[in-house]
C-alpha cells in the first residue's frame, strides 16, 4: 500500500519519530509510506536527528500514493491551502483519512475537575465539524473500544527494541526518582499520589529527586491571562521542602538517555489523555531507558498495554510503599521491565503497528 | 442553470464587480447563480450560499490562494460536486510555466507562499476543465473563456448617438466632470506604463485638465514591497506632484464607474504578464460602462480581436498627448468609436454570450473546447 502522512513535520517531536519507525518497516513489508512535503534538513536547530530521523521520506508526488492520513496534533489547520486543494482533489473521500493524534474527536469531558477535552463545547464543534467534512474514517490511537463505527481504534506508536539503550550508553544514575517531562496538567496527580508519597518516604530516599522539563519551578505569568493557571499549577514550596531538583527539559533525542540517569522514573499522563486511554510514545519510551519505570496508570490500563507485569509497575493508592520497594528491591523489577518489554516486542512491535494501519487502511 | 462561483469576494478588490454582474445577469437570464459561502454584510446584493444540492456547474474563479475556501467548506464543495460539474478560470495565469515580464510574474512563493508547482497541481486537483481569460491559451490543455463581461444595462450613460454623447462630455460642468483623466485602480504592476502615459500627458495638461490616480500605493512605494524586495510597484512621488496628480485612495467596486466617470479620459491599462498573454480583465469592458472616454493602452491586435475594429481608434498609440487635445477638439468621432465598441462588446461579450460559453463547457467536457470569448 502507498501512504502519504500529512502531519505537522517536526523533526524533534514524538509523532514524526513514530512515522520513520512505519516507513522503515513498511518498507520491509513492502509498504511505500512518506510524510508530506520536500525532503528535510537531517540537522534542526543545531541537533543532529537520530539515524532513523535522517532515513525519513517525503514525497509531494500525491499520484504515487493510494491513500493519504491526515494527523491532526494540537491545530487543525496546519496543511498550506494549495496543497491541501491538490490532496482534496486527488484522494477520494474513501481513501481519505484521519488520525486523531491529541484525542480531539471527543465529546467535551472535563476530567478531574480541571483537564478538559476542548477548551469548550464550541470548540469541540468546531473540531468534530472539521473532522466530520474532511474524512468518514477516523483513527484513534488508543486501546479502548470506540461504538462510533467510523472509528478505529489502534495504539498508533509501538516498541523498536534497537532503541532501548545500550549499556554501554547508560550514563550514571543522579536520580534516585525522576520525572521526565512538563508540568501540563499535571497537578492532581502530583499533589494527591506522588507529593505525599514522597513526603512520607523522603526520609528512607537517600538520593536526588528530579523533575526534568517546564513549568516545575512556578506558573507562567502569562498563563493566568490565558486561563491556563490549573494546567500549570505547582506548589513550589512543597518542591522545596522535599528537595526536589528542578531541571531544563531535555531534547528530544536525549529523553531515553535522561530518563536513564534514574533509577525509578514516574510516568504520568494528563488525565484527560488517560481517561480515553490515549496512547503517547512515551507508554513505549520508558521502556526503553535503563530505569524501572512506575506508572501513574491504572491496573487495568497497565496490564493491557504491558501485559501482566505492568499491574505491577503501577502507582495510584501505593505510590510511597511502590517507591520504596523498587529501590529496595531493584533486579525485581529489572525482572519486571524485561517482562513488559518482551510483551512489548510480541505485540507492539512497528511491525505489528504497520500491519494494523494496513489493515486499517484496506477497503 | 444553477452556478456556483466559487471564489473570495471582497468589495475593495479582484474581481468582486464581475461576479456582482455574474449574478446579476443569472437573475435576469433565468439562472441560479450564487458565491459558495456564507452571506457578507459588505455585499447585500450578492447571493451566498453553501447549498450544493442541484449544482450544475460549480465555476470557481481563482485570482489569489484565499479564492479556494478554508476549509472545512473547501472539502466540502469538493465532495459535493462531482469532478464534471467543476470549471476552474485561472484569472492569474497561474496555470503556466513561471513567467518573468519586467517585473511581473505568475508565481512568485515570496508573496503568497507558494511555488508554481503547487499552483498547478491545486489547480489540475479541482478540474479538468481549466479555462484563461484570454483567447489564446499558452497550453493545449487550457480552453478560452473570458470570465469578465460587459453589461449593457449597466452603461452609466447610453448614448442614442455620438453626436449627443460628444456634447455631453464637451459641456459636462467642472462639477459634473472636474478631472481631464482618471485612472481608477491600484498600484500593481502598472508603473512603468502610468509613467510613460503621464509623461506624454503633461504637456498637455492644461488643456486637458487635472489627472487622479485613484487607488493604493501611488503615493509610495509600500514598505512590504521594500522589505520584500517585490518590484512592480514602484512611483514617483516628485513626478506626480510635478505633473500636479492628484492622488486619491481605493474605493468600493461599486465607486469605480462613478469616479471614472469624473474624468473626461480614462486609460486602461493591462498589467504585463496580462499584456503577454492577452488577457481579459474587469477594466478591460468596465470602463466602456462609465461616462468617460476609454483610452485603450493597449496592443493594436488585442484591441481588434476583443473590442472590434472599431475599438483602434481609441488606441493612443505613442502620442497620448495628440490623441486627447485631438479628441478634445472633435470628440464626435471618438464617442462613435465608444459607442460601436459598446455594440460589439454587447454582442460579443456580454453575461448571456457568458453563459452561454459556459454551458458549451459543461457540454464539452474537458479540454480546450466551446466557450471561446
Amino acid at each position: 500500500m502507498n501512504i502519504l502522512i500529512v502531519n505537522e513535520y517536526a523533526a524533534n517531536a514524538g509523532n514524526t519519530h513514530a512515522i520513520t519507525n512505519y516507513m522503515r518497516v513498511g518498507a520491509e513489508l513492502g509498504h511505500n509510506i512518506a510524510i508530506y512535503g520536500p525532503p528535510q534538513p537531517d540537522v534542526v536547530d543545531g541537533w543532529y536527528l537520530p539515524p532513523e530521523m535522517q532515513h525519513a521520506r517525503f514525497s509531494t508526488d500525491l499520484k504515487a500514493f493510494d491513500r493519504i492520513v491526515f494527523f491532526f496534533e494540537s491545530k487543525l489547520r496546519h496543511v498550506k491551502r494549495l496543497p491541501e486543494v491538490a490532496m482534496l482533489g486527488t484522494f477520494p473521500r474513501k481513501h481519505r483519512y484521519i488520525l486523531d493524534a491529541d484525542g480531539r474527536f471527543n465529546p467535551y469531558i472535563v476530567v478531574d475537575g480541571y483537564d478538559r477535552s476542548h477548551k469548550d463545547e464550541a470548540e469541540q464543534a468546531l473540531w468534530r465539524g472539521y473532522y466530520e467534512a474532511l474524512a468518514d474514517k477516523i483513527i484513534k490511537p488508543t486501546i479502548a473500544r470506540d461504538k462510533d463505527p467510523r472509528v478505529t481504534t489502534l495504539p498508533f506508536y509501538g516498541f523498536d527494541p534497537s532503541e532501548v539503550i545500550k549499556p554501554e550508553h547508560v550514563p550514571p544514575k543522579k536520580y534516585d526518582i525522576l520525572h521526565v517531562g512538563h508540568n501540563w496538567y499535571r497537578w492532581k496527580d502530583m499533589s494527591e499520589e506522588i507529593l505525599p508519597a514522597l513526603e512520607q518516604i523522603r526520609g528512607e530516599i537517600a538520593g536526588d529527586i528530579g523533575f526534568l522539563g517546564l513549568w516545575w519551578d512556578g506558573v507562567p505569568e502569562w498563563a493566568h491571562a490565558m486561563g491556563l493557571e490549573p494546567a500549570y499549577r505547582v506548589d513550589t514550596e512543597r518542591f522545596r521542602k522535599l528537595r526536589i531538583k528542578v531541571e531544563p527539559p531535555v531534547n528530544y533525542t536525549e529523553v531515553v538517555h535522561a530518563m536513564s540517569t534514574g533509577r525509578i522514573n514516574i510516568f504520568t499522563q494528563r488525565p484527560y489523555l488517560a481517561h480515553v486511554k490515549h496512547l503517547t510514545l512515551r507508554y513505549f519510551e520508558e521502556f526503553c531507558a535503563d530505569t524501572i519505570p512506575l506508572l501513574m496508570l491504572s491496573n487495568d490500563l497497565a496490564e493491557a498495554v504491558y501485559g501482566p507485569a505492568g499491574r505491577e509497575l503501577t502507582l495510584p493508592g501505593r505510590a510511597a510503599e511502590k517507591i520504596l520497594d523498587a529501590l529496595r528491591r531493584p533486579d525485581y523489577y529489572r525482572g519486571l521491565v524485561e517482562d513488559v518489554r518482551k510483551y512489548m516486542l510480541a505485540n507492539h512491535s512497528f511491525r505489528h503497528r504497520v500491519e494494523e494501519l494496513v489493515t486499517a487502511l484496506s477497503d | 442553470m444553477k452556478v456556483l462561483l466559487v471564489t473570495y469576494v471582497d468589495p475593495w478588490v479582484r474581481s468582486v464587480s464581475t461576479v456582482h454582474k455574474w449574478v446579476a445577469a443569472g437573475r435576469a437570464l433565468g439562472h441560479d447563480v450564487a458565491v459558495y459561502g456564507e452571506p457578507k454584510a459588505d455585499l447585500p446584493n450578492l447571493k451566498f450560499t453553501t447549498d450544493l444540492t442541484g449544482v450544475d456547474i460549480a465555476l470557481f474563479v481563482i485570482q489569489v490562494v484565499s479564492d479556494f475556501p478554508e476549509m472545512p467548506h473547501l472539502v466540502r464543495v469538493l465532495d459535493g460536486i462531482t469532478r464534471e460539474k467543476r470549471v476552474l478560470v485561472d484569472l492569474w495565469a497561474h496555470y503556466n510555466d513561471t513567467v518573468r515580464l519586467e517585473h511581473d510574474f505568475n508565481h512568485l512563493e515570496k508573496l503568497d507562499n507558494h511555488q508554481g508547482w503547487e499552483w498547478e497541481e491545486a489547480i489540475a486537483a479541482v478540474s479538468d476543465t481549466i479555462v484563461q481569460p484570454t483567447l489564446n491559451p499558452l497550453r493545449p490543455n487550457v480552453g478560452s473563456f473570458l470570465f469578465h463581461g460587459f453589461a449593457p444595462e449597466a452603461v452609466v450613460n447610453p448614448y442614442a448617438s455620438a453626436a449627443e454623447a460628444a456634447a455631453a462630455w464637451r459641456e459636462a460642468t467642472p462639477a459634473a466632470k472636474p478631472y481631464g483623466v482618471v485612472y481608477v485602480g491600484n498600484n500593481w504592476q502598472r508603473w512603468e506604463q502610468m509613467r510613460r502615459f503621464l509623461e506624454q500627458y503633461a504637456p498637455v495638461r492644461e488643456e486637458v485638465g487635472k489627472a487622479a490616480l485613484v487607488g493604493w500605493d501611488w503615493a509610495e512605494r509600500p514598505e512590504w514591497a521594500i522589505k520584500q524586495g517585490i518590484a512592480g510597484i514602484d512611483t514617483d512621488p516628485a513626478m506626480l506632484a510635478r505633473f500636479g496628480i492628484e492622488l486619491r485612495q481605493a474605493v468600493r467596486f461599486d465607486e469605480v464607474k462613478g469616479l471614472m466617470g469624473k474624468g473626461r479620459f480614462s486609460p486602461v491599462f493591462h498589467r504585463p504578464l496580462f499584456r503577454h498573454l492577452g488577457y481579459a480583465t474587469i477594466r478591460t469592458f468596465e470602463t466602456f460602462e462609465a461616462d468617460t472616454l476609454p483610452m485603450l493602452m493597449l496592443p493594436r491586435d488585442y484591441v481588434e480581436a476583443t473590442y472590434g475594429a472599431g475599438a483602434l481608434a481609441l488606441v493612443p498609440g505613442d502620442d497620448v498627448g495628440a490623441f486627447m487635445k485631438d479628441a478634445l477638439r472633435r470628440p464626435e468621432p471618438y464617442w462613435q468609436a465608444v459607442l460601436d465598441t459598446r455594440a460589439h462588446l454587447a454582442r460579443h461579450h456580454s453575461f448571456a454570450q457568458r453563459f452561454r460559453e459556459l454551458a458549451a463547457l459543461l457540454r464539452a467536457g474537458p479540454g480546450p473546447s466551446g466557450g471561446r470569448g
